[in-house]
């Protein structure tokens, strides 16, 4: 057995875990039959899809691990800075002051599930969206752009995620 | 307690119907397609609110699994509009 | 309770009312989408809140946690499709002109 096929064996394996653990969440019963089924379609699905689930370059072991404990940290973060931006879009709103612009910067992370977790925290805080994830390249929309310095924005729009991610998943 | 919560769930979902209207404003005269597809989605996420509110006034849980199934549709319409959209641009 | 009930529930009524006038005013698609993801998921986020409270310890408070959940994945998600789709087709971001920013006292280094 090469280390490709004990990959590809994992791959399929984690996929199934995941695909149960979502029909359990959603159907929330615990019924032999339910879960049965549920188990029959998640490794017909995980043997059709995994290479479009798990990348083959995925094999770090923290991709899959997340520290649970900052996990819900970084929660409790991002749901007090979105009810902060929430007022601060509000106010731009109310007041139609804005300055829109354009930056561009890198991310320093390395996998990808905490890059599109960035996105999406930068998607929902301080009045920021991501246009385009290209790897390690962002280009990000400011409502309120305060500067056009690459490195500065990225330290004013990622910093605080981007330290408490990479704990999380790299 | 001056207020019941019954009312206030009735209120909140009137409150919600009525901005919706909005957001379905923005769907209609939108001048780009990517604007008809943010009113799209706002309004999606008003309508997850209703259900949600009414399942909980009238304390059942079967408008949850419609809410959910609703949110899973909503995203899957929004990824197969851009995609067939981007598709559309680049010909 | 009712009243932190409340609370969340005037929170998430006057995010959804701004976030769909941002969404009428604002000029172009991308300051369009900032209302809608940012003002917009945190007023639904604050309803599901208000009714998780209201619900108290019953089946229905873990299925609302798990639209929750969901509902914080998928919605900056969707929103970054479509950021991403019109970034695609070309549209330019609408900007200030350098006089107005010299007025507004914005940064002008261009």
């Amino acid at each position: 057995m090469t280390e490709r096929t004990r990959w590809n064996i994992a791959r399929v394996l984690l996929t199934t875990t995941y695909l149960l653990g979502g029909w359990l969440l959603f159907t929330w019963s615990f019924e032999p039959g339910s879960v049965l089924l549920g188990l029959v379609h998640a490794i017909a699905i995980a043997l059709l899809t995994y290479p479009i689930f798990i990348e083959e370059y995925e094999a770090a072991r923290r991709s899959h691990l997340p520290r649970v404990e900052l996990l819900g940290i970084y929660l409790l973060v991002l749901v007090f800075n979105m009810y902060v931006a929430s007022f601060r879009v509000l106010w731009q709103i109310l007041r139609g002051r804005i300055n829109p612009g354009v930056t561009h910067f890198r991310t320093r992370l390395r996998t990808d599930i905490a890059r599109v977790v960035l996105t999406s925290s930068i998607t929902l805080t301080p009045g920021t969206i991501t246009l385009q994830l290209d790897d390690d390249h962002l280009i990000v929309h400011w409502l309120d752009a305060r500067t056009r310095h690459s490195k500065y924005a990225s330290k004013l729009i990622a910093g605080p995620y981007e330290r408490l991610l990479r704990r999380i998943w790299a | 307690m001056g207020i019941e919560s019954h009312d206030l769930l009735l209120y909140a979902i009137y409150f919600f119907l009525g901005t919706s209207v909005l957001g379905v404003i923005r769907v209609l005269i939108g001048p780009t397609t990517a604007d008809r597809m943010n009113g799209l989605n706002l309004v999606g996420a008003q309508i997850l609110a209703l259900l949600v509110l009414v399942a909980v006034r009238e304390g059942r849980s079967n408008y949850l699994d419609v809410a959910l199934v609703y949110d899973i549709f909503g995203f899957i319409g929004i990824l197969a509009m851009a995609r067939y959209f981007t598709a559309k641009v680049h010909q | 309770m009712t009243w932190v009930a409340l609370f969340f529930l005037g929170l998430g009524a006057v995010f959804s009312l701004m976030g769909n006038i941002g969404v009428l005013v604002f000029p172009d698609i991308y300051t369009r989408l900032q209302a809608s993801s940012t003002c917009s998921t945190t007023s639904i986020f604050s309803v599901f809140v208000a009714c998780m409270i209201l619900s108290g310890f019953t089946p229905i408070t873990g299925k609302i946690l798990v639209i929750t959940l969901f509902f914080f994945i998928t919605n900056p998600i969707s929103a970054h499709i479509i950021a991403r789709y019109a970034w695609q087709s070309e549209i330019v971001p609408w900007r200030r002109t350098y006089e107005q920013r010299r007025m507004l006292g914005a940064e002008t280094d261009d």
